[in-house]
Formats: C-alpha cells, sequence, structure tokens
C-alpha cells in the first residue's frame, strides 16, 4: 500500500528534528513555566522511538509540537527538514483516550482522513478495508465505537491513524487507560502491525517494561523542564520476552536513570 | 418478560389502578357533582369521532390543531436551529443574541397574548406567533448547547486526519450538535402542543383547545374533560413518533438506544 517513491527522506537526515526547542505554558495562577528546555532530538526513518518518562513531565507536549497542536517558544521542530506550523495528515496521532469519533462506525473512523483528503470512495474503502484487517477487527466493519471493548477501540485509533499513511505515527500512551492483560495483548499487535508495515513510530509512556518491550531506542526524558537525560539503543530480538534476562537488566539500567521523585 | 414488556405491562398497570381509583371517587363521594366518571368520558371522547361537536368530529379537531403546532413548530424549529448554530459558532453572534434571548426565554407564552391579537388579529397568525414562541428559545438555547460540546480532541484529531475548516463543521460539529437539537425539539414539541389551549383561547371555533374553551362557556363538563383526554393522549402519540425518529437517527449515542 505505501509508495516509498512518495518519500524524499535522505538516509542520514534526521526524518523529524527538534532543534534546541523551548516551551513554556502561561498559567493564570502559577504565571509562566517551562516544560520543555533545550530539547534536542533527531528520529530516524522507520525507527520505533520510545519517549519514556516519570508522570506530568512534557512528554505529551512533545508529541503535540510534532503534531502541530503546540508550537514551540523557541527553537525549531522540524519535519523532513520544514518547520512544523500545525496539524496535518502526514503526521499521525493515536490519542490516550482514543478520540474516536463516536458517531462513525469502524469503517467510518478509518476512512475519515482520506475522505477529507478526497480519496475517491472505491479506492478509500478498499484502503481502509485493508488496515481494518491489519489490525484484526474484520468483521467490526460496521460497529459503533461505543459498541467496542478499550483494546478494540485503541485499535480503530491505530487503524485510523495507519490509513492516512502519515510519515510518522505519534502515539501518546495509547494502552494507558486498559488492562494489564489487554495491555500487553495490544504491545504484541502494535509490534506485529508495526512489522507488518513498518513506518516511523514515535511512541510515549510512563511504563518502563512497555518501553523496553517495544523500542529500537528509548530516550529517557527529565522531569519539568523536559529533555533527553539518557539514550538507549535496544536491540532485543523481536518478539522479545519480558523475563529475558539481558530485557530484566535494561529494564534496572533504565529504571537507575530515571526521576523518582514525585 | 422482556424489559419492554415489563414497561408497557406495569404502564398498562397504572393506568388501569387510575382509572379505577377515578370511577369509584366520582361514583361515592362529592367529586362526583363537580367531574363525570371515566366511562362518561371516554365514551364521550370516542363518540365525537362519528358525531361531531360544534361543527367538526374528533378527527378534525385534533388534525386542525396539529396544523396550528407543526407549522410554528417547524418554523421555530428551522430557525431556532440556525440561530443556535450562529450564536455559538459566532462570539459576536453570542455576545448580540445572547441578552435577547434571555431576557425573552422566561416570558410564558399566554402573557404575549394581548399583544399577539394587536399585531396579529383574531386570525391563524396570532396563534402560530404564540406556539414560535413557546418553541423557538428551547431550541436556540439546546442547539447552541450542542455546538459549545463539541469535544476538543475530537476536533484535534479530525485537523490531524487533514479536515479543513468546512469539513471539521459538517463532520464534527453538526453530529455533535444532532443529540442536543433533538432533546431540543423533544422538549420543544411538548410545550407546543401545551400552548395549543393557550393559542385557541384567542378566538377559534374548532381545535382541542377550544372544545375546554367552548366546553367552560356552555359548563359542559363532559366536553372540557374530553378536550382534555385529546391533547393528553395525540400529545403521547406525537412524542412518541418523535422519540422513534430520534432512536433512529442518534444511534450511536447511548441516549437513542
Amino acid at each position: 500500500m505505501r509508495m516509498d517513491s512518495e518519500r524524499q527522506v535522505v538516509p542520514e537526515e534526521a526524518l523529524i528534528e527538534f532543534r534546541g526547542v523551548d516551551k513554556y505554558f502561561d498559567k493564570p495562577q502559577e504565571g509562566r513555566y517551562q516544560v520543555v528546555g533545550d530539547l534536542n532530538i533527531k528520529v530516524r526513518e522507520n525507527e520505533f522511538l520510545v519517549l519514556f518518562g516519570p508522570g506530568q513531565c512534557g512528554k505529551s507536549t512533545i508529541l503535540n509540537m510534532i503534531a502541530g497542536f503546540e508550537l514551540p517558544s523557541s527553537g525549531a521542530v522540524l519535519c523532513q527538514g520544514k518547520p512544523v506550523e500545525g496539524p496535518g495528515p502526514d503526521r499521525g496521532m493515536v490519542f490516550q483516550n482514543t478520540a474516536l469519533f463516536p458517531w462513525l462506525t469502524v469503517m467510518g473512523n478509518v476512512e475519515y482522513g482520506p475522505k477529507v483528503r478526497g480519496v475517491k470512495k472505491e479506492e478509500r474503502r478498499k484502503r481502509a478495508q485493508h488496515y481494518i484487517d491489519l489490525v484484526g477487527l474484520q468483521g467490526f466493519e460496521n460497529s459503533f465505537p461505543v459498541k467496542l471493548s478499550g483494546g478494540m477501540q485503541q485499535r480503530v485509533g491505530i487503524a485510523r491513524a495507519y490509513c492516512n499513511e502519515p510519515l510518522v505515527m505519534l502515539l501518546d500512551e495509547p494502552f494507558g487507560h486498559l488492562d494489564a492483560q489487554t495491555r500487553y495483548l495490544m504491545q504484541d499487535e502494535l509490534t506485529r502491525i508495526w512489522q507488518a508495515e513498518k513506518r516511523t513510530v514515535i511512541f510515549v509512556t510512563n511504563n518502563i517494561e512497555e518501553a523496553v518491550y517495544l523500542a529500537d531506542r528509548i530516550l529517557v526524558l527529565r522531569n519539568c523542564p523536559t529533555g533527553v537525560k539518557a539514550e538507549y539503543e535496544i536491540n532485543l530480538p523481536r518478539p522479545r520476552n519480558y523475563t529475558d534476562p539481558e530485557f530484566l537488566r535494561l529494564r534496572r539500567e533504565i529504571d537507575a536513570v530515571v526521576d523518582h521523585t514525585l | 418478560m422482556g424489559e419492554k414488556q415489563k414497561r408497557v405491562f406495569f404502564g398498562a398497570i397504572g393506568i388501569f389502578v387510575f382509572l379505577c381509583i377515578w370511577y369509584v371517587a366520582t361514583a361515592l363521594t362529592a367529586l362526583g357533582t363537580v367531574m363525570p366518571d371515566p366511562i362518561t368520558v371516554f365514551t364521550g371522547f370516542f363518540t365525537a369521532f362519528v358525531e361531531p361537536i360544534g361543527t367538526h368530529s374528533m378527527t378534525m379537531h385534533i388534525l386542525i390543531s396539529l396544523r396550528r403546532m407543526l407549522v410554528p413548530y417547524i418554523a421555530g424549529g428551522v430557525l431556532g436551529v440556525l440561530v443556535g448554530i450562529l450564536m455559538g459558532w459566532y462570539r459576536v453572534a453570542d455576545a448580540i443574541l445572547m441578552p435577547y434571548i434571555q431576557m425573552i426565554r422566561p416570558i410564558p407564552p399566554i402573557a404575549w397574548i394581548p399583544l399577539s391579537i394587536v399585531w396579529f388579529g383574531f386570525s391563524e397568525g396570532s396563534k402560530y406567533f404564540l406556539i414560535f414562541l413557546a418553541c423557538f428559545f428551547t431550541i436556540a438555547l439546546t442547539t447552541y448547547n450542542g455546538v459549545h460540546s463539541v469535544d476538543e480532541t475530537l476536533v484535534r484529531a479530525a485537523r490531524m486526519l487533514g479536515a479543513k475548516d468546512n469539513q471539521l463543521f459538517t463532520s464534527i460539529v453538526l453530529p455533535t450538535t444532532v443529540p442536543y437539537i433533538f432533546s431540543g425539539l423533544q422538549v420543544a414539541l411538548g410545550s407546543a402542543w401545551a400552548t395549543i389551549v393557550a393559542a385557541e383561547m384567542i378566538r377559534s371555533s374548532e381545535g382541542v383547545g377550544w372544545l375546554i374553551i367552548s366546553g367552560q362557556e356552555t359548563g359542559d363538563m363532559t366536553q372540557i374533560m374530553v378536550g382534555i383526554v385529546a391533547i393528553a393522549l395525540t400529545g403521547l402519540l406525537i412524542t412518541s413518533i418523535m422519540r422513534g425518529v430520534e432512536s433512529k437517527l442518534c444511534a450511536w449515542t447511548v441516549r437513542g438506544k
């Protein structure tokens, strides 16, 4: 389904780049406070990058700046070398609370992106069906989101973002609201989906196990104002095993550098 | 028995018990001197379908009243939705129109009767005017609330997927607003129908409201009760139809189920 010729990414060039990004928020009571400080990140094409850090440290703000929902206060966020100026279909987001359109069926949600961008009905149906199958939701095309379980809703969210064939997938703690069992299952599923159709993925989580299980590369983030504290390449073969000694060693090593202050 | 049958079953028992109490009370107590018993009332109601009261049969009385209600109801619905969307979408429209709506809405429709007679005479126009007032504001305000309840993350999701401003309006704002519009239409239908008596008090020679007014003038207690029964049953019928339409169109909401 993917047209690689459309990609104009020079291999050594970063797909997404943060150059000295600062982000301040103005709160009426607390005044101005900094959430992101001097952030420098380069994201390679087709890598699975996990942004891992404690609680409310501005991880979502980083994703929102790539998505274009927020703009940096200073510095630059670049997508294929061009500054991000607003939301666009080349950057697909999977939201923590799914943000599915409740009045549309599964099919309606997945084909929404191609539809608003003017892809013809037959073509977009075919494409949407492909991604519905990919996330394992065949048979639920005509169900409304309210009828689906949390895990299935998030599958729709993933298919919807994939169906727009974005350059980069942004996942904002997508499994945060799921129970532990479903969460493990969805981590496996996401790995399978990503291996079936490689995309650049930036995945935000505050769960260390999830980070090590999914990532090619983990950036450990500092607490507010956030920036990169440490970087780990994870070269474990997939599918990974939570009890593998090397997995556990990495987990301990990363855990040791995390800010554990409340 | 399923939930639905249970509801119907207990509802029917409730009505039956009420009719029994009504009957016994009118037969055994002083209530009988000021109120006819249910058998007389319902016999009167059903007889009216074949034997006209005044110049029309019951069917015509109901249809005439329904038309009187539906014309201004539809006008109030269309205008209310448009004004509600306008105020919800544009801050300037909100700032200009909201004070008027908040001021005029609490005025009960019957307070407008003298003015409506001066403005529209004893024609259908004055009746339309009252019923229009009874539904326009409710529908405008619920629509307005609907536009304001649009979920910001859904707007973000739509923008992220490539929707432009006009697509945002048709694919996010409108669907969010539809259930609100329907709850407004539902409430407004009730008040519009309730206002029919007031509207037909202005001067009329037919309609369910007229049945009550003319019953009062001639001291015919049974005819008054027949009019009340006609209003009640027709009201039940139209709100049920409305709810059916709503659950078809809003199948995705929990409310619609």
